[in-house]
This record gives structure tokens, C-alpha cells and sequence, in this order.
């Protein structure tokens, strides 16, 4: 049960991966399609519903993580943040103000980096 | 098993770390040649498999054999059949991308469609792409 959990939550966090370089991409000055968002787009709808919801089962099924652990809170704070920024990344992409757009997903990137420090390294668990 | 996998010493993360980051980068910019090259944008294919899929195949594999002799688990006898898969994903993997990459880029040179070129580095690239998932299942359930 652990190993099929874990399994699905990489697979949902490689989901983020692909929207973060896809995007990171755009910010460096490549060409975007609306089919390349798109795929951003779903990869980042996906992977962060996978990840929650894989994310608080493991927590659940292991008798060594507790829902309420320091670094759990955490992750689920980072989630948010990243999850917040990444819809205000993608309804701001076709607008005007790319600069703004572009910072924010900066941002999201280094969010989403932390959310891997913290499920690594598992500060205070 | 379990228990190991959840509790690990300290001095492993850093290695776990480059590895999974490395992986993340290499996986993200697989799909993004796949959408390029299948788009026939054979420039953003090419230039992500050179600045993209290469460096994060080097992090990746370097992670790897870093987080490996940490673990000690190419001392054990028999190997663990994990991480024979992980070996035997990354390592032809290198071959596929060297080849997707010069197909691409011979590709740009001629200005052309691609054709052949970016079929071969199309099929390329999404055999990566689906052996990194496998390689992903490997590494998460550990298969004995």
C-alpha cells in the first residue's frame, strides 16, 4: 500500500515538474503555443491534486508520520501558496503584463523546490 | 523496508535531493521536447534537449551514483533488482537522448520540416519518456 502511494504522489509531483520547466521555458523567452500551456496547464491541475491527495493518504497510512507533524503543515502551507500562485499564473499569461506573470511563476518555482526540501529533509519530524 | 525507506540518516538528503531535482528537470523537459517536436517547433525541441534533458539526465544520473554509494546498495550481493532497473533506464537513456539531440539538430540546420529527423527524435524522446516512468515505479516501490 505504502510503495502504490508513494508512487502515484511522484508521479503527481513530476506532474508540477513538467508545468514548472515548461513555464520556466516561456520566462526564458521561448516560444509559447496554446497547446504547450495547456499541457502546462492540465500537468499542474493534476499533479497538484495528486499530490495532496496521495500526500495526506501516506501521511494516514503510516504509523510514522502524523497528519499534525511540523513538516506535513508545512508542505500543506507550500501547497497552498504554490497552488494560489499557479492559478494566478495561468489566467495572467495571455495578458499584458507578462513581467508580473513571469516573476510569479519565479516564485511558485522556488515554492515548489521548497515543497521537495521539505519532503526530504522532513524538518521536524 | 518501509520503515527504512521513511526513516534515512541525515546525510543522505542532500544526495536524495540532486537526485529526485535532477530527475524532476529531466522528466519536465522530456515532455516539453514530446509538445515541440510533435508541434514541429523543431528549434524549442532541439534547444530543450540540449539545455534541458541533457543537464538534467548529468544531475540525475550524478545524483544518483552519489545517493548509490551513500546507500552502499551496489555492495550488496545480489544487487537489488531496483536499482538494476534505475541502471538499466538511465544509461541507455544517454545513447537516445545523444541521438534525439543530433536528429534535432540536424533537423534546425536544414531549416525543413524535419520529417524523418523529427520522427526519430520524437519516438525517441517518448521512449525516454515512458522509461522514466518505469524508472519512477522502480525507485518508488522497490520491487525485490
Amino acid at each position: 500500500m505504502y510503495h502504490g502511494l508513494l508512487f502515484f504522489h511522484l508521479i503527481a509531483a513530476f506532474l508540477l515538474a513538467v508545468t514548472i520547466v515548461m513555464y520556466s521555458a516561456v520566462a526564458l523567452g521561448a516560444t509559447s503555443s496554446p497547446r504547450m500551456l495547456f499541457v502546462a496547464d492540465r500537468c499542474w491541475d493534476v499533479g497538484g491534486l495528486g499530490t495532496l491527495i496521495f500526500g495526506i493518504w501516506l501521511a494516514l497510512n503510516l504509523d510514522q508520520y502524523d497528519f499534525f507533524d511540523g513538516w506535513i503543515l508545512l508542505a500543506l502551507l507550500l501547497w497552498f501558496v504554490a497552488t494560489g500562485l499557479g492559478q494566478t499564473v495561468q489566467r495572467g499569461i495571455g495578458g499584458d503584463d507578462i513581467r508580473s506573470v513571469i516573476a510569479l511563476h519565479w516564485i511558485r518555482t522556488i515554492v515548489v523546490i521548497g515543497l521537495l526540501v521539505t519532503m526530504i529533509w522532513k524538518p521536524g519530524a | 523496508m518501509t520503515v527504512l525507506g521513511v526513516i534515512r540518516p541525515d546525510d543522505w538528503n542532500i544526495a536524495l535531493f540532486v537526485h529526485i531535482l535532477g530527475a524532476m528537470a529531466l522528466v519536465g523537459a522530456l515532455a516539453m521536447v514530446v509538445v515541440a517536436l510533435a508541434e514541429r517547433d523543431l528549434r524549442l525541441g532541439y534547444r530543450s534537449l540540449l539545455f534541458g534533458v541533457l543537464p538534467g539526465w548529468i544531475v540525475m544520473r550524478g545524483g544518483a551514483e552519489w545517493i548509490a554509494s551513500k546507500e552502499k546498495v551496489n555492495d550488496l550481493d545480489p544487487t537489488p533488482s531496483w536499482v538494476d532497473v534505475g541502471y538499466s533506464v538511465s544509461d541507455p537513456m544517454l545513447v537516445f537522448i545523444i541521438i534525439a539531440t543530433v536528429c534535432a539538430g540536424v533537423a534546425v540546420r536544414r531549416q525543413k520540416r524535419g520529417g524523418a529527423l523529427r520522427g526519430t527524435a520524437l519516438a525517441l524522446t517518448s521512449i525516454m519518456l515512458l522509461a522514466a516512468f518505469v524508472a519512477v515505479w522502480a525507485m518508488a516501490t522497490k520491487p525485490t
